[in-house]
């Protein structure tokens, strides 16, 4: 028999998390239209490039899709969002992309210090740069208590 | 999307004809967004490391900027690199022979 899947629920405050949320679907765009990180290798051929690019935003655009896809459902009704063994990895992936995206999309008034320590009063920000800092901040904290609970086999 | 612990190369990129090169490193460099256990996670996953060598690694990307995590031929240099990008961690490949 199949043991049953062990899995994470967790409830968030749709008042406080669904502006933030608004952020990653308003990004979503840009997000697609983002290059991939270039080619690792020195003196590689054009069509080796091209194909290294297109698997990377093929993989980021599946990733992002199953981020939104938790965002949806229960979470819009009760504010529940589930990790479980398909979904935890390509949700802290994707997690890293929006993160990534965001920095050089909205938060580019932000110094890198800043944004490795998050330590920084979002009240000072303009409401724009201040939403995107707290969804950076927002998806570092979901980001670390999955890959907690992969860890210590909560998930899986 | 294909699993990046077992994932290689793009299915036409593998069928590419690669010189006969000698040993490449993979470099990955520091980043201000990825959070160090994401770090750590990921070079456990893709590389097996444990926990320890995961750790030391990281915090050479932290500290120094860069850390070669693997040495050995291009091909598999390359496939490295590849699934540490997909990870979104920044890597690049660098010969031995040109240090």
């Amino acid at each position: 028999m199949k043991p049953p899947e062990r899995r994470v629920e967790v409830i968030l405050s749709l008042a406080v998390v669904n502006p933030l949320v608004d952020v990653i679907r308003g990004l979503v765009t840009e997000l697609r239209e983002a290059p991939p990180l270039p080619h690792a290798a020195p003196e590689s051929e054009p069509d080796f490039n091209a194909i290294w690019a297109d698997e990377l935003v093929t993989g980021r655009d599946c990733d992002v899709g199953v981020l939104l896809a938790i965002f949806d459902g229960d979470f819009s009704l009760e504010g529940r969002v589930c990790f479980d063994s398909e979904n935890a990895e390509p949700f802290i992936r994707a997690c890293s992309a929006v993160r990534l995206c965001l920095r050089d999309r909205r938060l580019a008034a932000v110094t890198d210090e800043v944004l490795e320590s998050g330590d920084m009063d979002a009240a000072k920000l303009d409401v724009r740069t201040q939403k995107a800092f707290l969804c950076y901040l927002f998806l570092a904290t979901l980001q670390e208590l999955v890959i907690q609970r992969i860890e210590d086999g909560t998930i899986g | 999307m294909p699993d990046p612990k077992t994932h290689t190369l793009p299915a036409k990129a593998a069928a590419t004809e690669l010189k006969p090169e000698g040993p490449w490193r993979v470099v990955v460099l520091n980043d201000p967004v990825n959070l160090m256990s994401y770090v750590v996670m990921v070079f456990r996953k893709v590389f097996g490391f444990d926990e320890a060598r995961a750790r030391k690694h990281m915090l050479e990307v932290h500290e120094l900027g860069r850390s070669v995590v693997w040495r050995g031929h291009r091909e598999k240099a390359e496939a490295y690199a590849f699934t540490l990008q997909q990870w979104h961690l920044t890597s690049v490949l660098e010969s031995d022979e040109a240090s």
